[in-house]
């Protein structure tokens, strides 16, 4: 009795026009799920680089014949800790500093003989509106030679680049979706063609309308989810190479500085909007069509 | 059971196939439709099972006039009939066993519904032991069985059947005849098509339906009595 699968229902379960739709289900899935994940990670980078560049900010403290080096130290590291919304200030060593210019300057005894400015990196408590600008004008004014570096100017070119580049996304996303309507409709369509006698058999011994376009829906919205499941595979691996990659040693010079482009885990869970919308769409297609067929018969 | 009025019937805007039908369909009685290849008869039955609309006259089904119905209320009226179609119009995909109980899933019934009926009808034509089996692996004698068995399975008040022994031998025709008679005596109205003559002389049809180039030509009266013995 093994041939026997009730569960399976009327429709054929492997059909050439079934493994063709699953495919471009599953490349047009794979394609709008990559968008999605650079779409949410440059929509995040973009508001935390407006906000201020990932919750810290750095003090330089340049050689002021007015106050020694100690006293200078000592004094922003004071004022920089009393400041509402200051989490914690700390001061980088010689060593920590040199290894944040190596990647521009190089490696070697170089620097040994080279003014490193003090720095003392600073991180804001997270959720709070800092007065930076208040903490600046401060420092300025009190610790000769020392001089706040909130990544202004970076910041706001990351942040105009990362929202460019998030509205780009969104237009990429908005095609690939209209295309993935258009080829599951399609595909929907074509596999439904191939199953026409099923339709008018089982239409002439008495189904009803409702019945037959149950099982076709049915059919094809599982088949639209196993393609939008084999392309959110695809792309969700094809994201955590990137993120991989992004934080190991070959990632390009300098990335390592900047926040990280990788899909936060909520991310994925938008992801899995995707083959929803793929097994939907291609549930609704099926049904209007077997409809439409329907109608047609008497 | 079926009543014909003066139907007329075209495909598209092609030329009537159908002229001036009017007949009637005893319930309980076993009736033949003959008449040359061409003549109409697959178009005739298409009318009865609903799968084609007359381009004129009336046609009422149990009673009712099939013209005025609201399309979902046909449906029901389907299946009240079992039709063996010219060419099966079995599912390949299918197995025997779910081929033949498709008229009982259409109408909602759990396999433990239908199942060991189906097993039952299978033995009984034979094929008790190709209940696994798909389609395009049967032989045309089998294929037709299958058929005859899916279209009894629900226990319709009328059996059409188109050309039923048109692809096998004599001898599969003779026993698919006497399955015929059989479930007639059990009270299912029969209309089968067929322009076998040997047929035509052997069974205890109450009436015969002729057609020619569309136009019902005759309506004969019982033949022979003895013929029940074939
Ligand atoms: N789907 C169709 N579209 C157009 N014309 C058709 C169609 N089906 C049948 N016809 C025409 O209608 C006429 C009657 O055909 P029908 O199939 O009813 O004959 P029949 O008596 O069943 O013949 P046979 O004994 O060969 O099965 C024929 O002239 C045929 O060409
Ligand atoms: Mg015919």
């Amino acid at each position: 009795m093994n041939g026997i699968n009730t569960a399976s229902g009327l429709m054929p379960p492997d059909s050439a026009s079934g493994t063709t739709l699953h495919t471009i289900v599953a490349v047009m899935s794979f394609l709008a799920c990559l968008t999605l994940g650079a779409v949410l990670t440059l929509s995040r980078l973009a508001s935390e680089w407006t906000e201020g560049l990932s919750g810290s900010v750095t003090v330089q403290l340049l050689p002021s014949p007015q106050i020694g080096g100690d006293d200078q130290l000592s004094d922003a590291l004071r004022i920089t800790r009393a400041w509402p919304g200051i989490f914690a200030a700390r001061a980088l060593s010689r060593d920590e500093a040199m290894g944040l210019l190596e990647p521009w300057l190089g490696e070697g005894n170089v620097l040994a003989d080279l003014p490193v400015p003090q720095l003392i990196e600073v991180t804001l408590t997270p959720g709070r509106q800092v007065n930076l600008q208040g903490l600046s004008k401060s420092l300025n004014e009190n610790v000769p030679g020392a001089h706040l570096d909130d990544h202004q100017r970076w910041n706001r070119e990351l942040a105009s680049f990362a929202a460019s580049s998030e509205a780009v996304g969104w237009a990429v996303l908005l095609l690939i979706t209209l295309a993935t309507l258009a080829i599951v409709i399609f595909a929907t369509q074509a596999g439904l063609q191939a199953h026409r006698e099923i339709v008018e058999v089982v239409h002439m011994i008495g189904a009803r309308d409702v019945f037959i376009a149950g099982e076709f829906q049915r059919h094809f919205m599982w088949l639209g989810l196993r393609g939008g499941l084999m392309g959110l595979g695809l792309a969700t691996a094809t994201l955590i190479a990137i993120s991989l990659m992004w934080n190991s040693r070959d990632a390009p010079v300098g990335a390592q500085y900047l926040p990280q482009f990788v899909s936060a885990p909520q991310h994925y869970i938008w992801l899995l909007l995707v083959p929803a919308i793929t097994g939907l769409i291609a549930m609704f297609t099926a049904r209007m069509t077997v409809l439409r067929v329907l109608g047609r018969m008497p | 059971m079926v009543r014909f009025e003066n139907v007329g019937m075209r495909y598209g805007l092609g030329p009537e196939v159908l002229r001036d039908i009017s007949f009637s369909l005893e319930p309980g009685a076993f009736h033949l439709l003959t008449g040359p290849s061409g003549a109409g008869k697959t178009s005739l039955l298409k009318l009865i099972y609903l799968a084609e609309r007359p381009s004129r006259g009336m046609i009422s089904m149990f009673g009712r006039d099939t013209g005025t119905m609201p399309r979902e209320e046909l449906p029901p009226l389907r299946r009240r009939i079992g039709v063996v179609f010219q060419d099966f119009r079995l599912l390949d995909h299918l197995t025997v066993l779910e081929n033949v109980a498709l008229p009982r899933r259409v109408m909602g019934q759990t396999e433990a519904q239908y199942h060991a009926d189906v097993e039952e009808l299978l033995a009984w034509v034979g094929l008790g032991n190709r209940l696994n089996a798909k389609p395009p692996t049967l032989s045309g004698g089998e294929k037709q069985r299958v058929a005859i068995a899916r279209a009894v399975v629900a226990k319709p008040e009328l059996l059409l059947a188109d050309e039923p022994t048109g692809n096998v031998d004599p001898d599969i025709g003779g026993r698919i005849m006497r399955l015929f008679i059989e479930l007639n005596r059990l009270g299912t109205s029969m209309l089968i098509a067929t322009h076998d003559q040997r047929i035509i002389e052997r069974l205890p049809a109450t009436r015969v339906l002729k057609l020619s180039e569309g136009r019902l030509a005759t309506t004969n009266e019982p033949l022979q009595p003895e013929a029940m013995r074939a």
